[in-house]
């Protein structure tokens, strides 16, 4: 037991039985990183890690985006935005076949500009939006597919609070990761749309077309999305402009959404105590979590850990592409035991260290490199890549949460049809990880092109 | 996430004062929303952003954030994995849910006894931000109070968490 490095993997095999067994994640890396340094290094070098780790790790400044973010999501939830995005957005499409459930992507991907999680985006849109779909005669593993599918794109569109502790993990800029998010964005909104004119192509009775609406509503309910494009432009427009820090960005995001609701009504001292509260609430939830994966951090890299993983990765003389396929099927994995924050704390300090180690070491120059590109461009790739994968469990048994989210509001679709509906867009999503994988420049040349 | 029932007695009055102190971290975190907006609008407009803004974000949001964990903790909306015990009996869950909250109640109160003595270094080194002279003590306090309402709600959680087991043990 005196061995470091197998106290180490005893630790980490600890952790997977305490999560299994639905210990709280946060509490279960507390409990192994806490043991672990003790036992490694004594208990007093954990008693005095403790005077001032957690208000260091709370008090980092590039995390304090993540409660600015996720009150501007809650506020967004608890105001009219979405209404009108998904009204705007049926106006244009909602007279072709399978146009209520494009409009209601094109809504999701609105929704997620201005917020930062997939079950808010999810759960929001859904009220809105299925009754509608429902209505209009489409099918139940249309509505339901598309809208838990939509949710992801709350996270993949900035501000995303994933990519935020990422940035922070890898030491990564924000913005610039939030400029690497744009394309791939596009491109599953998309891939989305396509999805659906295929689905209703195959099945016609699936999504019927709509009537057209007059000329003067599409005005109207063009305009009454002009908001979000506002605030989207002003918080993200202002970020990739360079003309303030993401966190100034999300301060002025989240007080413009809550003038917007003060104005038009929708936010009231009860919804916005509500805000609070889930803001409390998740802020808390993330914070535990990430002080957990520090002190689990602390432990790991002192028994060693990463490093072997690193070096065993590097002895086995598999292609360096083979192995990032590896570690995103394993996060692919890992997104059916747990939630996409705790997955991108737990596995990203290991997973990171393989890849460097790949790619040719600290410093090493693009043309000799693994991956052929430098370790701070692959980092942004990398970045894109693991976002798009860790979402994927929020719409996959066994956890999917955006599904259950979805169920709970479409009381007479059966889970198992929404889990069907959701299958194309897995295969849509599965295509564009293939399609970022094989062209880099996807995610890499925006960021590039920004930096002049 | 559902908020439970206030019972009445000491378990309603910890209710309201652990959703009270979340609230006061709520609106502290408005505050640091409203400090970095009038920055911003000074930057833009007098052309002199307020100063020290960096360190009163970074304190605000670590004491606000402290703030919320005792309510977190109260409404169990720390995460946990759904996959293999979901199929489990209701005796094992339960005894899950007794040992996370003695882990949560273990944890609350190290942290208070070691962030006590981090609150007496830094008040004997007079430890302070650098621009604005905010002494860091001052913050460790409020952190203190959060810690003791996590103790409290850890408590809660473990009184509930018991009762469960002793409801499915007999079974």
């Amino acid at each position: 037991m005196t061995d470091p490095f197998v106290i180490g993997f005893g630790g980490l095999a600890a952790l997977v039985t305490l999560i299994a067994l639905r210990m709280p994640i946060a509490y279960a890396m507390i409990l192994v990183g806490g043991i672990g340094v003790s036992l490694l290094d004594g208990p007093g070098v954990l008693l005095s890690q403790l005077k001032t780790l957690a208000y260091g790790q709370f008090s980092i400044y590039d995390l304090s985006v993540v409660p600015m973010f996720v009150l501007m999501g809650a506020l967004a939830s608890a105001s009219g935005l979405s209404a009108s995005l998904f009204r705007g957005a049926n106006a244009w499409f909602g007279r072709f076949r399978g146009g209520t459930a494009m409009a209601a992507i094109a809504a999701c991907a609105g929704f997620g500009a201005v917020c930062g999680s997939s079950l808010a985006t999810a759960s929001t849109m859904g009220k809105v939006a299925l009754p509608e779909l429902r209505s209009s005669g489409y099918s139940g593993a249309l509505s339901t597919g598309t809208l838990a599918a939509g949710g992801v794109l709350g996270i993949l569109i900035p501000p995303s609070v994933v990519l935020v502790l990422y940035s922070v993990i890898v030491e990564a800029n924000i913005a610039t990761m939030f400029m690497a998010a744009f394309i791939p964005g596009f491109l599953a909104v998309a891939l989305f749309l396509v999805t659906i004119a295929i689905h209703v192509r195959i099945d016609p009775e699936a999504g019927p077309a709509g009537v057209a609406v007059s000329g003067r509503r599409l005005v109207t309910d063009t305009v009454a999305m002009a908001p979000v494009a506002i605030i989207f432009g002003v918080v993200i427009g202002g970020i990739y402009l360079g003309l303030y820090n993401p966190t100034p960005a999300a301060a002025v995001g989240a007080a413009l959404v809550w003038l917007h609701g003060a104005l038009t009504g929708g936010l009231r001292w009860r919804q916005v105590r509500e805000a609070l509260l889930e803001t409390a609430a998740i802020s808390g939830m993330i914070y535990l979590i990430l002080l957990g994966a520090e002190m689990l951090k602390v432990f790991m890299s002192r028994g060693g850990v990463p490093q072997a993983m690193a070096e065993s990765m590097l002895g086995s003389d598999l292609p360096p592409v083979l192995v990032l396929a590896l570690l995103l099927g394993a996060l692919i994995l890992l997104g059916c035991l747990m939630d996409s924050l705790s997955m991108i704390l737990l596995a990203i300090p290991f997973f990171w260290p393989v890849l460097v180690a790949l790619n040719g070491g600290d410093a090493v120059i693009a043309s000799e490199a693994g991956f052929g590109m430098t370790n701070d461009d692959l980092k942004i790739w990398f970045g894109i890549l693991a976002l798009i994968v860790v979402e994927l469990g929020l719409i996959t048994p066994p956890v999917g949460m955006n599904v259950y989210v979805i169920s709970a509001i479409a009381r007479d679709v059966p889970m198992r049809e929404t889990f069907l509906g959701v299958i194309p867009f897995f295969v849509a999503e599965i295509f564009r990880v293939a399609l970022l994988i094989a062209f880099p420049a996807l995610v890499l040349w925006f960021p590039h092109w920004m930096a002049g | 996430m559902t908020e439970q029932p206030r019972g009445p007695g000491i378990e309603g009055f910890l209710r309201a004062a652990i959703t009270a102190w979340a609230l006061a971290g709520g609106g502290l975190l408005v505050l640091v929303i409203a400090l970095n907006v009038l920055s911003v609008v000074g930057g833009a407009v007098v052309g002199r952003p307020f100063p020290g803004d960096f360190e009163i974000t970074e304190i605000g949001i670590a004491v606000a954030v402290f703030a919320f964990l005792p309510y977190c903790q109260m409404t169990g909306a720390n995460v946990k994995a759904e996959i293999l015990t979901s199929r489990a009996g209701p005796r094992l869950r339960a005894l899950m849910g007794l040992a996370a909250s003695l882990t949560a109640l273990a944890f609350s109160v190290l942290l208070l006894w070691r962030m006590w003595f981090g609150l007496l270094d830094q008040k004997a080194y007079g430890y302070t931000t650098t621009i604005l002279q905010f002494p860091h003590w001052i913050a460790f306090a409020a952190v203190l109070v959060s810690l003791v309402l996590l103790a409290a709600a850890s408590g809660l959680t473990l009184f509930h968490d018991r009762q469960d087991v002793a409801t499915f043990g007999t079974r």
